[in-house]
């Protein structure tokens, strides 16, 4: 196996796109970049227009790789917030919104291999932690999140008024956060199938 | 409009374009907004590994590489030339070799080797994994080894600190067909990986 910057951790990484280094983006690209376009296939439902969104994230990373605080967030969520802009942006500026969000049935499967172990794990995590939120929160965040829709569109789309939504959107984002740093929920990585 | 209450939709990109440049200005005055978006933006990230998606196409690794070179090829010239035009201003040759040696030690980094992971089994099933071509991890990190059972939970095995060919004796039986991976943590290791794992193999 080739990973020369394999040692380095994200926020490493990133000083050294910073200085330029190739190498670095690879390396980014390579732990990161799977679940980016998971991200914004998810959100997009386009396979060209995910690439698109995905492109132009890690591109937006290598330009402005110096302004990086790593004091200030971790380098994988900040390119996943690229990630996830790029695909609201697109989605929104298409005005394709995809409301079936919350069908899950045309998912396409995948593979098991190796390499994937980290992000299967992580999958099923956040899964697991997404089911035991209370079904009103739960829809908002994958509306908001997956769907690209707008509080007030949401709050629409729904009938509700916008202050029960936002506080759905913060419930559910907070009760997500507590349920994933709980040391017990590691216990339910334990694959459903 | 109570522009606190906007933390979670900006975390998840849920706000119109106005709404966000307010929030933004707001945010730039409330400590309590920025720390609180901080945490939440980790959280709206993680929804992202949920995701159930096809693997993204090779050809845009190969992309995403050759458009970030193009850009370089613009850049750095330039830079090349200020350097060399100051290594002539400066009269010592000392001098300019620190500048040399400045951009050949920015563009090539030092850890070019190969990560290989080699796993043997005792007799009573015990397992020790060999793990060459690692730097020592960063101040305040530790490598960590993870038995992963096919479904199940990755299990803490083993933490070492890299720099030298390390033996590592897994904590318990490894699984037949479990996954072994390595992970950079928080020094004193950690019970659930955090981060990607730079190397895998199986078991």
């Amino acid at each position: 196996m080739n990973r020369q910057l394999a040692h380095l951790s994200d926020e490493a990484l990133v000083v050294l796109a910073a200085r330029s280094e190739e190498s670095a983006l690879a390396e980014l690209y390579d732990r990161y970049g799977r679940a980016a376009y998971g991200l914004a296939y998810r959100v997009l439902r386009d396979p060209v227009l995910a690439e698109d969104a995905v492109q132009e994230a890690f591109l937006t990373l290598w330009r402005t790789a110096a302004r990086f605080v790593p004091e200030r967030s971790k380098a994988s969520t900040w390119i996943l917030t690229l990630v996830h802009r790029r695909a609201v942006d697109a989605v929104r500026r298409e005005q394709r919104r995809r409301t079936d969000s919350l069908e899950r049935a045309a998912e396409p499967s995948v593979e098991g291999a190796d390499e994937d172990a980290w992000l299967r794990l992580q999958r099923e995590r956040v899964q697991a932690a997404l089911r035991m939120l209370p079904d009103a929160q739960r829809e908002a965040l994958e509306l908001a999140y997956y769907g690209g829709l707008s509080q007030s569109e949401l709050a629409e789309r729904l009938g509700q008024p916008l202050g029960t939504i936002k506080s759905r959107m913060f419930g559910g984002l907070s009760r997500l956060r507590e349920l994933l740093g709980e040391p017990g929920t590691e216990m339910s990585w334990t694959s459903t199938t | 409009m109570d522009l606190h209450d906007l933390t979670a939709a900006y975390a998840l990109d849920a706000l119109d374009a106005d709404e966000a440049e307010a929030y933004e200005q707001h945010l730039s005055q409330c400590e309590d907004c920025r720390e609180q978006l901080a945490e939440l933006n980790d959280t709206a990230a993680s929804l992202a590994f949920a995701t159930v998606a096809p693997a993204p196409p090779p050809r845009l690794r190969a992309a995403i590489l050759e458009a970030a070179a193009a850009e370089r090829s613009n850049v750095v010239p330039f830079l090349r030339r200020r350097w060399v035009v100051r290594g002539l201003a400066v009269a010592s040759a000392a001098a300019a070799c620190v500048v040399v040696g400045l951009a050949v030690a920015l563009s090539r980094p030092s850890h070019q080797h190969f990560v290989s992971l080699g796993l043997t089994r005792g007799a009573n099933g015990k397992a020790t994994l060999t793990i060459t071509g690692l730097d020592t991890a960063p101040q305040g990190k530790t490598y960590e080894a993870w038995v992963i059972p096919k479904g199940r939970a990755p299990r803490p095995s083993g933490l070492f600190p890299g720099g030298k060919p390390a033996v590592v004796h897994l904590h318990g039986v490894p699984e037949n067909g479990a996954v072994i991976a390595v992970t950079v943590e928080q020094a004193g290791g950690v019970r659930a990986p955090t981060t990607a794992p730079i190397v895998t193999t199986r078991a």
